[in-house]
């Protein structure tokens, strides 16, 4: 290749990507400027006693060292003091593990059962679509109001009048009670997503080792367990860390149904009243750094373990 | 007339076996428990006061009556509500938001799928890292961050729609960049190589030939950002204080928790904040649920 030819080449290399820096560039601007910095910023936040007063003027913020990390682990909201009143830390852990797992279960029990082929299976994968594309705030006030503690919430009426419980129930304000049901609504939202990759890869799993399992004399339940879960082993470990991180920093559903009172109150929605019902921005932000490091954690688990299988 | 009957029954007890039987079960289980809620939405909605605040449940409303949605709309109602301004505010943050995100996630994801440039994989790996960053970890150095950037421009970050749009669109390119870049790598680059040696310019290569090959993946990352914004919670609750500006989830959750409990009210916006969603998700199924595969809608 001639010298001019190269040249002319390193030249066109060179146009290009001049073009996409400029068409990527205002995407990189509005991702890392509100992204990217305000995480950094927030880490510096998190170091700093930053409130009301002194938020227009927060670069001269005082600086406290780990006094606002240790603020937050002392308060009575944070630290686990006993299964009556568990902490935030902790039901964190209990609800995103257990909410996780649940929508997962759920998920491969609905994908197997839309994985046959019935009249109207079409419709019914639409419909079990219906929790996760319809808005949260929709979701759960129906929740609430179904769930609503005097005899005349709908649930209370029908459990009583099956004679399962004799006293209405106060759902989503009874202590221990609550989380097991914000676990089994978290669940009740969130299995379509589960379900739908789930099915995907159940749809992709070829026939013939069906029939050769068949031939061997295999059951239903011994193929389920010899083929169907074996192929499907990559696809839930990667839904389940991406739920589980999703979950993990799920502020929305937990302050709509409990506000989280009744032993319900998780990292998010402690960070959140740190900052905006006390307007201690630098304790938010030591929470919400606590949050940070364990899904930097369960992100190092899914970059190593999962995206490199993926690719494998 | 009998044997008609006979046949019926006989018809079912060859058809029914334990696993059909099972199966059945289990469906009609999934489908109650997931259409119940959304019943009870709807018909809420058109309950009475009497109806909503009796001693048992209603398990359907004597008539359609109109008094929760009255409430909303109609200005001389008492306790108007004023939920059409809710509606608009609403369509304000969410259009402008999908637009911009579409347009823009268009240009970047060209480049990305197309272009050769040093740092690609980087800014691709890093604009999904980003996508898996808490929403409330990110708040509070925005909000002081934009206040501060407020407080020197002179416009205010409270109240201000525009910066709401700002701030979904963050949330929202991540999702949009990703869909796009994967299709567009689906677009064979050959019909592209022969416009660009037709003289056509990368930008005329992109309108004339990738987007019309691309409306379907369009359509879908529109309604999906569309979405993110029309149903953004927490965002909104922050930055959102004066009654005017709310949009429609920050107003639900104000009239619940009102003093005086109307769940009717509650439950007549939730079932018009609802439908359009759901009627968008069911006309365009067919493209919408591969991309919630994809982490279209993060939740």
């Amino acid at each position: 290749m001639s010298v001019a030819v190269k040249k002319r080449k390193r030249g066109m290399r060179a146009k290009e990507s001049r073009l996409a820096w400029a068409l990527i560039s205002p995407t990189a601007l509005i991702v890392f400027g509100l992204v990217i910095f305000p995480a950094i910023f927030s880490i510096w936040v998190s170091f700093h006693d930053v409130g009301l007063h002194n938020l227009n003027d927060v670069f001269h913020a005082p600086w406290v060292g780990f006094e606002n990390y240790a603020r937050v682990i002392e308060d009575y909201a944070f630290k686990f003091q006993g299964f009556n009143n568990m902490g935030a830390a902790v039901t964190t852990v209990i609800y995103s593990f257990s909410a996780t797992t649940l929508a997962i279960l759920v998920g491969i029990a609905a994908s197997l059962l839309l994985n046959r082929p019935f009249k109207g299976r079409g419709i019914a994968r639409a419909i079990f679509l219906f929790p996760y594309v319809a808005p949260i705030v929709s979701v759960a006030f129906v929740w609430r109001w179904i769930l609503d503690p005097r005899p005349s919430g709908v649930l209370n009426d029908i459990l009583m009048s099956l004679g399962l419980i004799q006293e209405p129930v106060a759902y989503l304000a009874t202590r221990g009670l609550s989380l097991l049901i914000v676990i089994l609504l978290d669940a009740w939202r969130y299995f379509p997503f589960c379900m739908l990759m789930i099915l995907a890869r159940l749809q992709a799993i070829d026939g013939k080792l069906y029939e050769a399992a068949k031939m061997d004399g295999a059951n239903a339940v011994q193929q389920f367990f010899t083929i169907t879960l074996p192929e499907l082993r990559y696809v839930i470990g990667a839904t389940f860390l991406l739920r589980l991180m999703w979950t993990f920093n799920k502020f929305d559903d937990i302050f709509l149904y409990t506000g989280g009172g009744f032993g319900t109150k998780v990292l998010p929605v402690l960070t959140y009243e740190f900052s905006f019902k006390l307007y201690d921005f630098g304790r938010g932000a030591a929470t919400a750094m606590m949050l940070l490091l364990v899904l930097a954690l369960f992100l190092a688990v899914y970059v190593t373990v999962v995206m490199k299988n993926v690719e494998d | 007339m009998k044997n008609e009957k006979k046949n019926l029954i006989g018809h079912l007890a060859g058809w029914i076996t334990w696993k059909r039987f099972l199966f059945s079960v289990i469906l009609i289980f999934f489908l109650t428990s997931i259409l119940f809620p959304f019943y009870w939405m709807v018909s809420s909605s058109f309950k009475t006061k009497a109806e909503i605040g009796g001693r048992e449940p209603v398990y359907v409303p004597a008539s359609l009556r109109l008094d929760a949605f009255k409430e909303l709309f109609d200005p001389s109602n008492p306790s108007f509500q004023d939920f059409g301004q809710n509606i608009m505010n609403t369509l304000k943050v969410s259009i402008p938001t999908a637009i911009i995100a579409v347009i823009l996630a268009v240009l970047g994801s060209y480049a990305i799928a197309r272009l050769h440039f040093k740092g690609k994989n980087i800014l691709l790996n890093g604009v999904l890292l980003v996508y898996l960053f808490p929403g409330v970890l990110l708040i509070i150095p925005l909000f002081a961050m934009l206040a501060q950037v407020g407080d020197k421009l002179g416009f205010s970050v409270q109240d201000n729609l525009g910066i709401l749009v700002f701030t979904y669109l963050s949330q929202t390119l991540p999702v949009a960049l990703y869909m796009l870049t994967n299709y567009f790598r689906t677009i064979p680059d050959e019909i592209e190589q022969a416009a660009l040696i037709d003289g056509c310019s990368r930008l005329d290569v992109i309108w004339r030939v990738t987007l019309p090959l691309s409306i379907p993946a369009l359509v879908s990352v529109s309604i999906y950002t569309f979405m993110i914004a029309w149903n953004e919670f927490l965002y909104a609750l922050i930055f959102l204080n004066d009654h005017d500006m709310f949009t429609m989830p920050i107003k639900i959750n104000t009239i619940f928790n009102d003093p005086s409990p109307r769940p009717n009210v509650v439950m007549a916006a939730s079932t018009i904040m609802t439908i359009p969603i759901i009627i968008l998700f069911l006309a365009l199924e067919k493209y919408l649920a591969e991309g919630l595969t994809a982490g279209g809608v993060k939740g």
